[in-house]
């Protein structure tokens, strides 16, 4: 259904612990802020690149699939940066100069954190993100219900889907007006759906002595020390080649 | 309209992640006080927050041609309530970015703010107004989910006017470069959102009054 969500439960990386592609992409994202963009995004961009392809085993081609939306917004969003607009004298639009750094210095950060965010929900299942927030203090009542609608999603998704091919067979898309009218039937049937699915949960759970809690089974999986190093190493040299290059470039 | 990943500048992404912060911790706390006093609450909000999830992946039909998506802000609002709505919404936000890659990490505080704060409040807040001054339902909601709408548009574009303010004229001049760009694709379309959401709400009152009446919304006075 998703295909990010397949690649994260299929790639080469998905028995490793999901601690080390936090550290990888969180620390990008990091080094991304703190130092100068011209010189660490490209380096960030061409490391999570690698690492995501030729690392995780990742088709190049699913990756430029995942990047090709928010690129989209990219390409509309940052010419608007570069125009300014002068309001003393009558509206006035003109391209800018200033501008047009502040929109080329946007996209290469951005590319370069699509990157880092290509990295992570690439290979790894959102479920596994979801249980370290447990660690970081998020209350488990929080973690459980975010356990809950990643599974629903699934069901519900499949449900909107056929829903919707099946007012599309009978003609309920041809025209403006019926599309309003089916879309308003189809999300009020998925509501009036997913409340219902709610209670039979709620009576099945009751049933076998639900008292607050849903403990279930995550696979476990080591972390390991040399990678975190390794990683640590790979995010530190790439931000003192990002220092030493921009030295350099003045 | 999401943010997407990396777009604002390091400062701005903080800041507006530390403005979502407190509305987070007061509606987790309302989360958690709820589900600890009925422990089958969990299952009911984790219902609305994969509904929450799935409308905001279909299509609308727009009078364009484009496509866009419902935001699902104002039917949220009005059935779980607004403070609910931060915690749902960020949840919501969170599986965007790691699923479909809409929106980001970095930008996932600036996001909540627009979508799951101020979008969620005004659809509130209009909802009960135009209620308690004796509106009629149909255009209580429809008010509600178009105004809650286009506050989330304006919020969006505050927030890129003051990260980005115009070399010449600046965040006045920018926040009228983005709000105008807004206006021209979101009128129409939160116009759109809001004749839906009274479908939705006609049906759900026509066919399943006890579903309305287990959640907040037969509280906020829609009888």
């Amino acid at each position: 259904m998703f295909a990010i969500d397949r690649h994260a439960w299929a790639n080469r990386w998905r028995d490793r612990h999901p601690g080390e592609r936090l550290l990888l992409a969180g620390g990008g994202l990091l080094i991304l802020s703190l130092l100068p963009v011209f010189t660490t995004a490209p380096l960030i961009l061409l490391v999570m690149t690698i690492a995501t392809v030729a690392g995780a085993g990742i088709p190049v081609r699913d990756l430029l699939a995942f990047m090709a939306i928010p690129v989209g917004f990219l390409l509309t969003g940052a010419p608007f940066l570069a125009v300014s607009l002068d309001l003393n004298d009558g509206i006035r639009l003109a391209f800018s100069p200033a501008g047009a750094m502040t929109a080329l210095e946007v996209t290469l950060r951005s590319l370069a954190a699509l990157s880092c965010l290509a990295l992570l929900a690439l290979t790894t299942p959102v479920v596994e993100l979801v249980a370290l927030l447990r660690r970081l203090g998020v209350p488990s009542a929080i973690v459980e219900i975010m356990l809950l609608i990643y599974r629903l999603i699934f069901l519900f998704m499949e449900q909107a889907i056929t829903g919707q091919h099946a007012q599309a067979a009978r003609q309920g898309y041809s025209t403006f007006g019926r599309s309003l009218r089916s879309l308003g039937q189809l999300v009020a049937t998925l509501l009036q759906r997913a409340l219902q699915r709610a209670r039979r949960l709620e009576t099945g759970l009751a049933a076998r002595g639900f008292e607050g809690e849903l403990r279930v089974l995550s696979p476990v999986h080591a972390l390991s020390w040399p990678r975190l190093l390794r990683i640590g190493v790979l995010l530190g040299a790439v931000s003192l080649l990002a220092l030493r290059l921009d030295r350099w470039l003045g | 309209m999401h943010i997407m990943e990396g777009f604002l500048p390091p400062i701005h992404a903080a800041a507006w992640t530390a403005v979502a912060v407190p509305f987070l911790v007061v509606g987790a706390r309302r989360v958690v006080t709820l589900t600890r006093e009925q422990p089958q609450t969990r299952l009911l909000l984790a219902s609305a927050g994969a509904f929450a999830f799935v409308l905001s992946a279909l299509k609308i039909p727009s009078v364009t041609g484009s496509c866009s998506h419902p935001t699902g802000t104002g039917l949220g609002a009005i059935l779980f309530g607004p403070s609910v709505m931060a915690v749902l919404g960020a949840i919501v936000l969170l599986f965007q970015a790691l699923l479909l890659a809409h929106g980001g990490l970095t930008t996932l505080g600036a996001n909540i703010v627009a979508m799951a704060v101020v979008g969620p409040w005004v659809a509130y807040g209009v909802f009960r107004l135009t209620r308690s001054l004796g509106g009629a339902l149909t255009i209580a909601v429809f008010l509600a989910a178009m105004l809650g709408d286009l506050a989330t548009y304006l919020m969006t574009s505050i927030q890129l006017a003051l990260a980005f303010p115009d070399p010449t004229s600046g965040i006045l001049g920018a926040l009228t470069k983005f709000g105008g760009v807004f206006a021209l694709t979101q009128i129409p379309l939160a116009v759109i959102e809001g004749l839906l959401t009274v479908i939705v709400v006609n049906l759900l009152t026509q066919y399943s009054r006890d579903d309305l009446d287990a959640l907040a919304f037969a509280h906020g006075g829609a009888k």
